[in-house]
């Protein structure tokens, strides 16, 4: 999936901007890393590749098609395609196991025991399967959201600070899977501080935000 | 006493539930139309509902009375000293409550529930569907605050309903004339019905929730 960001301007608050003239070309699979400090807009730039925000300027072309140009319909049928993991991870009233079906509950699609049982079994949630989201940790919160995504199999996952609270080899595993998606043609979007070694290794492109601003992009 | 307790009892049962129901819908309705607007009118809607929870049920009672007079603006309706009167002031007693114990929490999930929709690859009309599910507990909490408000209710029940025997007595008018007669005896054994009705259904409610709708 390509995304292309032409001139792209956002604010929250039409004063103050956290996204200032943004261009960039997400251009076929690979990893993407998006690094910088607080409040440098990768959240926000995230959410506009992700296609949850309309930028207050700019385009958001995705696969040559204007994406906020087009009619509500298309623009659901290509949200199909991308998934958006939140920093601090949604989760609804339910247990852990409703809650990594949710997405696919949404979409109408069909809940495959081989492929969810793939993922409990990789990142050891088996016993987290009936919880209610209410007693689960920060660290199991944020992998139910993790896994919820990746079990939705799209064309373009971001992730927000995906990192955080997990466990070494756990993030580990997840780099794994990363790195997975985009040998499979995938492209994965990351936002972090923190830069996992693996992750590092097997990304295609680092960009650096400061002030919502791309200051330094470095294929590696 | 004529008429049985059980009678009244089911009366009022009857009388309060569909007020609830229809101050409960509304509630809901008014919900999702202030969601949509921006947080300082939201704000503002619900400031003046909060402050119209605490208007006393004999003004509203009286406020019915004069809608429904024989020469007030509905009065050709013939509707005074009806169950509906009653139905109708009870209404208004519960939409305030049930309006601001659901609308805070109706409109601090929707975003949140809007972005998990989203951020899923799933388009904004599934938000409705998670939203629901998402505010069941609060939704349950909000017709039981309604119809405990209606049903503990007097001034309207007296005011419009008239506590007519066999027709308009509710459990609260039928509380207040068998004091006003002295026969306390009854009087207290309506009471501790009443007390029953809304306890029980609280907690019935929970458990049934918390094992089914809430999980």
């Amino acid at each position: 999936m390509e995304v292309k960001l032409v001139d792209v301007w956002h604010s929250y608050d039409g004063f103050t901007y956290a996204l200032k003239g943004i261009n960039l070309a997400l251009e076929g699979p690979g990893v993407y890393v998006l690094t910088g400090p607080n409040g440098s807009g990768k959240t926000t730039l995230l959410k506009v590749v992700s296609l949850m925000i309309r930028p207050s300027r700019g385009e958001v072309v995705v696969d040559g098609v204007k994406f906020w140009g087009l009619d509500e319909n298309e623009r659901s049928s290509l949200r199909k395609s991308v998934v958006y993991v939140h920093d601090k991870p949604i989760l609804v009233r339910g247990s852990a196991r409703y809650n990594l079906e949710l997405g696919l509950r949404l979409r109408g699609a069909k809940v495959s025991e081989d492929s969810i049982g793939h993922y409990i079994a990789k990142y050891g949630l088996k016993d987290l399967e009936d919880r209610p989201v209410s007693r689960l940790s920060a660290g199991q919160a944020k992998l139910i959201s993790i896994v919820r995504g990746l079990l939705l199999r799209p064309r373009l996952l971001a992730l927000d600070e995906p990192f955080t609270f997990l466990d070494g080899a756990r993030a580990s595993l997840l780099v794994e899977d990363l790195a997975e998606i985009a040998r499979g043609g995938g492209t994965v979007v990351v936002a972090t501080h923190y830069m996992h070694k693996g992750l590092r290794d097997c990304s295609k492109q680092v960009i650096e935000l400061i002030d919502g601003e791309v200051a330094q992009r470095e294929e590696t | 006493m004529s008429e049985s307790i059980l009678s009244i009892t089911l009366r009022s049962l009857y009388v309060s539930s569909t007020a609830a129901l229809v101050a409960f819908t509304l509630a809901i309705a008014l919900s999702a139309i202030l969601a949509r607007a921006p947080r300082k009118r939201a704000e503002m809607v619900l400031g003046v509902f909060e402050a119209l929870v605490g208007v006393p049920t004999t003004v509203i009672g009286l406020f019915v009375y004069m809608l429904l007079y024989p020469h007030g603006p509905l009065g050709f309706m013939r509707l005074l000293y009806t169950p509906i009167a009653i139905v109708i002031g009870q209404f208004l007693v519960a939409l305030p409550m049930a309006f601001t114990s659901m609308f805070r929490s109706f409109y601090e999930l929707k975003e949140g529930v809007r972005e998990l929709v989203l951020s899923l690859g799933c388009s904004e009309k599934h938000t409705t569907k998670v939203l629901l599910r998402e505010l069941a507990p609060v939704l349950t909490s909000s017709y039981l605050l309604a119809f405990s408000r209606a049903i503990g209710e007097l001034g309207v029940a007296l005011i419009v309903g008239g506590g007519i025997e066999g027709y308009t007595s509710v459990l609260t008018t039928a509380i207040a004339v068998r004091t006003s007669i002295g026969d306390y005896e009854l009087a207290i054994q309506i009471g501790l019905i009443l007390l029953c009705i809304t306890t029980s259904l609280a907690l019935i409610l929970k458990a049934f929730g918390e094992r089914v709708l809430w999980r």
